[in-house]
């Protein structure tokens, strides 16, 4: 039983050198929840147990009580999206890997038997593995990086939600603002074309003035009806995202307001794109291959390396056994490894210059999403303070002129309906400003477009 | 128009400012003082000091020009130049005129009077007078570049002649006439017989028609309408912003009226018959004068009718094209009439808040709204018509005004006497009971070729 000692002594050399590779308490979710903080108020929640799911549920109860606003409606959507629930237990699947990578493969028994008029042959072997006893120490430290770079991409997984639900959320918004303005503008075109009607009635107008007021009405319908689509449209996709049914949403009546200010440039520039989560979980990956690499180039030549005890009988059933070691490896002798070595030296190289092409495309993002929101705080700031005071002024001194029947009261619909576009063009910048604010705070977490995932 | 017939509001300008500049030291001597008025209310008549004497004009919410005698010479002294016009209470306009106003003041001199006018240019362009109607040498006749070399800005021309005819005259530009009369430029002028019992009257009015077209909420008027014009002044006023002319009862009165605009008008007046007596070519026999109600003034022509004030009261003097007795007012706007509207207010006030039914019932409704709520109208704009009388709403504006015939006023009072007092019996009156069937023509007639919708007044209700 020598050999057993051996192999014992080798089994936990290697388990001091690898660590102790068992189940975390907290399944990493602590890591994420820690880097979803930096960047995020709300919380997450990975509810496991039917006290934990009940919890959850009372708190979405909770937030349904007061009309949604940006952050409430992020909030919902962290506790009550199941395809993040799911991305959670990518943890799981990554820790197991860990905790299986600290494991030893289980020892070979091989038996040989054979028998010919009382004449036997009996080989019998217990082997193990010898070589996993090298490599096990390094698959854990990769699976370990791999781990970490799957609680960087469930943090990601987070804030790309958060994301996307401020995305819906002020969409939706927008999108009851612009519904609510066409319905005035629909009904009162409907009350002037119903005066047209009149007019023609009563013999003041005719075909041609009452075709042309009506063709008002008439677009009027389809704006209103593109605006109750556009409206359904913007709220099943919040509804997708929170999980809950469309007659559980009730979203504050209005945008937020536009900012006093807007944040410099250079919060944004230089090193602002090392913090992204995405190109971390790639730094960590291009680890585990650096690894991986080394690893592949230190086995190149042997790919299985098996010893264990083995006994041997060969003859008569009452002769003694012979003992031995078998002792079993695989010979180079036409694969020479070097197109593994190749293999994990190109994946290497793939993910190193992708990595580097990451930290490009996250510098020139950012640069983009600060200019997208730049411009569309002016372009939204000048609708504010310039375009639509000026409708409205229009609208004013035309309400004057009606009034001392200079202007036609059809002359003054065709200008309030000019003055609700400018409103609505108003919101729709306003939109854009709130969306581009979201893709810029986006855009120093992780690309936008699920990258990393 | 309580401070009608104020004292003479003149103030006079030592010296002639830019002229200064640019006359001869010696010239400048020579230049008489300018006088210059501030106010747009008829100014007491100017009887004369000096020279000749006659039976002074007024002239309706204007002055008369004072005059030096410079060696049997009258000289007047008139500045062309950028002025601001009340055209009535709460409107405001930016014309060009003369010493101070616009119209500028009237020259009043007699047949035979010799007469030098120095006219100094402070517009921002060239101008020149033409006297309009008056037998003038050719060289003083006032045609920019036909009869003389336009007056620059800055500069002085002196006009020399004799007032050889009596009548009543023009003057106005003859240099960029479209933009210098669309902006008010012109004046009347006077010549008064040699004799004064010559045709006497007892009281003598003048003025100009003149027209603008005033955007509302602006103040110069656009100097390249046509027709459409949107203020139909008389001396630049508008209803209710015009003097009434106060007559005493038996007065003999004359009225002349000179047309600046660019379509004729047909004066019309209520209450008396009255002849053309005068136009701008001389006197009509009394043979060929025929009795009228309304004369027709034609553009570019003047008109002296006279009449005896014998019917006392307060009687319209208007212009009869209906659009002249209206303020500014949208051409465009559809006729709203009979279009019942209260019950869209609500939808159509969702887009626009201040939104009221108009229209339906007429437009005299203007004037009630106005009373009723103030309707903000755009900045320096007269509603399109309004004026009070003692019983209401008279729903005028523009060529409008009243002829005041009052008893026992003194001579040479033109003060406003306030309401007419109606004797007893004299006033229409309500009937009150059942009314008689009105006889109709017979159903046996022929039905009419079309069918003809009558509209029947529907009265206040929902307003
Ligand atoms: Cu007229």
């Amino acid at each position: 039983m020598k050999f057993f000692r051996i192999m014992l002594t080798c089994v936990s050399v290697s388990l001091a050198l690898g660590g102790c590779a068992t189940f975390s308490q907290d399944g990493g979710f602590d890591g994420v929840k820690k880097t979803s903080a930096e960047h995020i108020k709300q919380e997450i929640v990975w509810s496991k147990t039917e006290a934990e799911q009940k919890a959850v549920a009372d708190r979405v109860a909770e937030l349904l009580k007061t009309p949604l606003n940006a952050d409430s409606a992020v909030q919902l959507a962290l506790l009550n999206n199941k395809d993040l629930q799911a991305s959670f237990y990518q943890l799981g699947i990554s820790e197991a890997d860990v905790v299986q990578a600290g494991r030893l493969p289980n020892p070979k028994f091989s038996m040989l038997y054979a028998r010919n008029d009382g004449d036997y042959k009996i080989e019998q072997a217990l082997t193990f593995n010898i070589f996993s006893l090298v490599t096990m120490p390094k698959m854990l430290e990769i699976e370990r990086s791999n781990f970490e770079k799957t609680k960087r991409s469930v943090a990601l997984d987070v804030l790309n939600l958060a994301h996307e639900t401020r995305l819906a959320y002020f969409n939706a918004v927008a999108a009851n603002e612009r519904l609510s303005y066409s319905e005035q503008v629909k009904e009162s075109a409907e009350a002037s074309a119903e005066l047209a009607n009149r007019m023609v009635k009563a013999g003041n107008w005719n075909a041609l003035e009452q075709a042309t007021e009506q063709s008002f009405y008439a677009e009027a319908i389809v704006e209103y009806a593109n605006s109750k689509n556009q409206q359904t449209s913007a709220h099943e996709a919040l509804s997708r995202l929170l999980a809950l049914p469309l007659d559980q949403l009730v979203l504050e009546k209005r945008l937020p307001d536009l900012p006093q200010t807007i944040d410099e440039l250079h919060a944004y520039e230089k090193t602002a794109f090392e913090q992204r989560l995405d190109l971390q979980a790639m730094r960590l990956e291009t680890q585990a291959l650096a690894k991986q690499l080394g690893l592949t180039k230190t086995t190149r030549f042997i790919n299985v390396l098996e010893i264990g005890p083995a006994r041997v009988l060969e003859g008569r059933r009452g002769d003694p056994y012979k003992k031995g070691v078998d002792i079993s490896f695989e010979l180079p002798l036409f694969d020479w490894g070097s197109a593994k070595v190749a293999k994990a030296e190109a994946t290497y190289m793939q993910a190193v210059n992708r990595t580097a092409q990451l930290a490009i495309n996250a510098q020139s993002e950012i640069r983009e999403a600060y200019s997208r929101y730049q411009t569309n705080y002016e372009v939204a700031k000048h609708y504010r303070d310039e375009i639509v005071p000026l409708r409205k002024k229009v609208l004013q001194e035309n309400q004057l002129r009606y009034n001392g029947m200079l202007i036609s009261p059809f002359e003054l619909f065709a200008n309030a309906r000019a003055q609700v576009a400018s409103v609505n063009s108003y919101i729709a910048t306003l939109n854009e400003f709130w969306l581009a604010e979201t893709a810029l705070q986006m855009s120093l977490i992780g690309s936008a477009s699920k990258e990393g995932k | 128009m309580n401070d009608f017939l104020s004292r003479r509001n003149f103030f006079k300008l030592a010296g002639a400012g830019i002229a200064a500049s640019t006359v001869s030291k010696v010239a400048m001597a020579a230049l008489p003082e300018i006088v210059s008025a501030e106010s747009a209310n008829t100014q007491t008549p100017l009887h004369p000091d000096t020279g000749r004497p006659y039976n002074p004009v007024v002239t309706l919410n204007g002055w008369s020009l004072p005059w030096r005698m410079n060696n049997g010479v009258k000289e007047f002294h008139l500045v062309a130049e950028p002025v601001v016009r009340e055209i009535a209470p709460g409107m405001k306009a930016h014309l060009w005129g003369y010493n101070g106003q616009s119209p500028g003041p009237t020259i009043e001199v007699v047949e035979g009077d010799k007469v030098r006018i120095f006219v100094t240019n402070r517009l921002p362009e060239v101008t020149s007078v033409h006297w309009h109607g008056q037998p003038v040498p050719n060289g003083m006749d006032g045609v920019s570049g036909l009869t003389q070399p336009a007056i620059a800005p800055g500069k002085t021309f002196v006009y020399e002649f004799e007032a050889k005819r009596a009548g009543s005259f023009m003057y106005h530009p003859h240099a960029d006439e479209m933009t210098q009369m669309a902006m008010g430029l012109m004046g009347s002028w006077v010549t008064h017989p040699k004799n004064p019992k010559f045709m006497p009257v007892d009281r003598d009015f003048i003025f100009l028609l003149n027209a603008y077209d005033i955007d509302p909420g602006s103040y110069t008027p656009k100097i390249n309408t046509m027709l459409d014009f949107n203020l139909w002044t008389w001396n630049s006023r508008a209803f209710p912003g015009i003097d009434p002319l106060v007559v005493r009862k038996n007065d003999r009165v004359r009225i002349r009226v000179g047309n600046l605009t660019m379509t004729n008008h047909p004066i019309h007046l209520h209450g008396h018959e009255f002849q053309v007596t005068g136009t701008d070519g001389g006197w009509v026999p009394p043979t060929a004068r025929w009795p009228e109600v309304t004369t027709d003034i034609g553009v570019g022509q003047m008109r002296a009718i006279e009449f005896v004030a014998n019917n006392p009261g307060d009687w319209a003097f208007h212009c009869h094209k209906s659009h002249h007795t209206m303020n500014a007012m949208g051409h465009q706007v559809p006729t709203l009439l009979g279009v019942q509207q209260g019950d869209l207010v609500d939808k159509i006030s969702n887009l626009v808040p201040d939104y009221m039914a108009m229209g339906e019932t007429g437009m005299a409704e203007m004037s009630d709204m106005a009373a009723m709520m103030p309707m903000p109208l755009p900045e320096n704009t007269l509603p399109m018509m309004t004026g009070k009388g003692q019983f209401g709403d008279v729903n005028m504006g523009g060529m409008f005004s009243t002829l005041k015939v009052r008893e026992g006023l003194a001579k040479g009072d033109y003060k406003d006497p306030g309401h007419y007092q109606f004797p007893k019996g004299t006033l229409a009156y309500e009937f009150v009971g059942d009314a008689p069937e009105p006889p109709r023509q017979s159903a046996t007639d022929e039905k009419a070729a079309v069918e003809v919708q009558v509209r029947k007044p529907t009265g206040h209700a929902g307003h």
